[in-house]
């Protein structure tokens, strides 16, 4: 944890400098004295502060105690899902959102080893029609179209 | 309390069945929610906002309330049944709830869970209907000062909400503050920190952001864990208590909706608070204090009476002031300013035909919780055995399509998806997320009045103290930081000398 403090509050306070000089441009855009740089400045002041005081801590041995950690196989099928996500928002305009959704929810229901392909294809189709059901006629509120529905 | 207002609000919900059915959605949807450990009720809230944009305002916003009610009393199933609660709220109950069960009284303990959140519910929506417009109509002389006091008092709750490190909590809530810089500046109109993007100018809105910190954060943390919960096996019977065994928690349940309308009442305290410390007093004024955790009515009576009153205490502030009291009243403002109603006085002034209507509903949820309760204990329970292998990535989906849907923007999805890693972060290493979302809430609002207040007094900050108002939320804001610190370092203090005495013994 001492590390990540450490590093968390170095990256912090490198925004803090950038935010503090990226707000200056603003403070000619208007007439006002108080104008948009004021409380950007005030936050960055602040923050680097805050980012100093979780150095110091960090250096001084006052870190919290991790409760838990991340499991590594886990935190790659998170990447790996984020990733079966961003191919889901392509697939969406190409496939169209009824098609893409079930192609997306089989996927990570595979991704999470839910046995059962009849149930996984089953939920899937099942959940991508009714938001798409709703949202089309119920809520009326277009969703992306592609070559399918 | 102007009575032909607060008699149309009634008639608008009870007297148009689709009002009635959306109040009915919403509460079904939100127990479905609370029972389901992992989900809580202010992701609930996140996710179904989107849906509500088709609506009428007043048709998305009872559903929501609904929602909001549900989802308090659907924690303790999970809490009750299977002994992990729900949602945070849930947690008091699981004292004395989890051992009725294992004493073969589950379905008695579910019973008394609902009349208890029945009873509280209602003296909370009550007290809400009949105390808000008193606290608008003072709040109406209110100007940029003390609003701006008003806001910074609501921040100062951030240290109340900061968990194990008040250090971390005031990082959170910083960056929370910086969000809503980019985009229009809200005075001069200028756009800020937008590096020559269309998407930036728009902002970083609310419900994305809230998506991210509370929806993807969840769906990340499910799918690196893969929770399995132990299946319910139990059959509930004789769900409901005996005449003479609710008369004996009438004054516990009387007093805890007291604490608990209180409580929801002061920005930043939720309904865990509140059903901790209703059981607490519970168990500390009872003739047998040491029957409290063996598996008694009262032990489930009390926390749950509370967290459902804290509800109407939270809606208070949230609408007459335009400060959230806990987390879902600011997930409900966002929805508010997303059908263009802006919480605070001018919401009781200008939109009364919103107002009112909310009211009712939330009155109205606290009987149809009460019926579905009572009626679905059963569905409930088996709602919980659903494969989470099977519900996280539907979740996953209503993330993706809820950030979308309200401008149509795969930008929005993108930014939902990074705050939503952020937020994953954030939670193994100590930053809570509750402080970013009172800072998105409270940010602008401390900003625009903040300068305002600066323009009308030539620069001299003396204006936030020459005013009574002002004044009294300054000291009060700078008091309760004083208390949560304190608060704060003591448990930590206790935890850290506890947990070396362990150490200690065991190396002996």
């Amino acid at each position: 944890m001492k590390r990540v403090d450490i590093g968390v509050g170095v990256g912090l306070l490198i925004l803090s400098v950038w935010l503090f000089w990226y707000a200056g441009k603003y403070r000619d855009l208007t007439v006002h004295v108080y104008g948009p740089d004021l409380f950007p400045r005030i936050l960055a002041g602040i923050m680097m502060l805050l980012a100093l005081g979780l150095i110091v801590n960090a250096f001084l041995g006052r870190c919290l105690k991790k409760e838990d950690s991340i499991d590594p196989r886990g935190f790659l099928r998170v990447l790996v899902s984020i990733a079966i996500c961003i191919g889901y928002l392509f697939l969406t305009n190409v496939l169209g959102f009824a098609t893409s959704t079930f192609v997306f929810l089989f996927v990570l229901m595979t991704l999470l080893k839910q046995k059962g392909i009849i149930l996984r294809i089953g939920a899937s189709m099942a959940a991508s029609l009714i938001v798409w059901a709703i949202f089309r006629y119920f809520l009326v509120i277009p969703l992306p179209e592609g070559w399918l529905i | 309390m102007d009575w032909n207002l607060l008699l149309a609000g009634f008639g608008k919900v009870m007297l148009n069945p689709v009002n009635l059915l959306f109040v009915f959605i919403g509460v079904t949807s939100g127990i479905i929610v609370g029972a389901l450990p992992g989900l809580t009720a202010t992701m609930g809230v996140a996710l179904l906002i989107p849906f509500t944009f088709g609506l009428d305002p007043v048709q998305g916003l009872v559903m929501l309330v609904g929602l909001f009610t549900g989802g308090i009393y659907g924690a303790c199933i999970s809490s009750i049944l299977i002994g992990i609660p729900g949602t945070p709220a849930g947690a008091a109950t699981l004292l004395d709830g989890y051992t009725m069960n294992k004493k073969g009284q589950a379905g008695k303990a579910m019973g008394m869970a609902v009349i208890a959140s029945w009873f509280g519910g209602t003296i909370g929506a009550l007290i809400m209907t009949f105390a808000s417009p008193q606290i608008a109509k003072v709040a109406l002389e209110f100007g940029p000062p003390e609003f701006f006091s008003l806001a910074f008092f609501g921040l100062g709750i951030i240290i109340t909400v900061s968990g194990k490190s008040i250090l971390k909590g005031l990082i959170s809530g910083i960056f929370g503050l910086m969000l809503p810089l980019v985009g229009f500046d809200p005075l001069s109109g200028a756009p800020r920190f937008t590096f020559g993007s269309m998407e930036l100018l728009g902002g970083i809105t609310l419900i994305p952001a809230l998506i991210g910190l509370f929806g993807y954060s969840q769906v990340f943390q499910g799918i690196e864990k893969i929770l399995i919960l132990p299946a319910v096996k139990t059959e509930l019977k004789n769900l409901i208590p005996k005449l003479s065994e609710i008369k004996s928690v009438i004054p516990t349940m009387l007093k805890s909706s007291l604490f608990g309308v209180f409580i929801g009442a002061v920005p930043g305290t939720g309904t865990d608070i509140a059903a901790f410390v209703s059981y607490g007093e519970a168990k500390r004024s009872s003739k047998h204090p040491e029957r409290f955790g063996t598996g008694i009515l009262e032990g489930v009576a009390a926390p749950e009476s509370g967290n459902n009153a804290c509800a109407g205490g939270a809606m208070v502030p949230m609408l007459t002031l335009g400060v959230p009291g806990d987390a879902v009243t600011a997930v409900l403002m966002g929805a508010l300013t997303i059908h263009n109603f802006q919480p605070g006085p001018m919401l009781f002034r200008d939109h009364p035909q919103v107002v009112y209507p909310i009211f009712a509903a939330m009155i109205l949820a606290q009987f149809v919780m009460l019926f579905v309760g009572l009626g679905g204990a059963q569905f409930f329970a088996r709602m919980i055995n659903i494969d989470r292998r099977i519900l996280t990535p539907i979740i996953f989906l209503l993330c993706v399509v809820g950030s979308y849907a309200m401008r149509f923007s795969f930008f929005d999805v993108g930014v939902s998806l990074i705050i939503g890693i952020i937020a994953y972060f954030m939670n193994y290493y100590g930053y809570p997320g509750s402080p970013i979302l009172l800072s998105i809430i409270l940010g602008p609002m401390v900003e625009q009045n903040l300068r305002r207040s600066l323009i009308i007094s030539h620069g001299d900050p003396t204006i936030f103290f020459t005013r009574p108002i002002s004044v009294a939320f300054i000291i009060i804001g700078i008091f309760i930081m004083i208390t949560s610190y304190y608060r704060v370092k003591k448990a930590m203090d206790r935890e850290a000398q506890s947990s070396s005495a362990q150490e200690k013994e065991e190396a002996n």
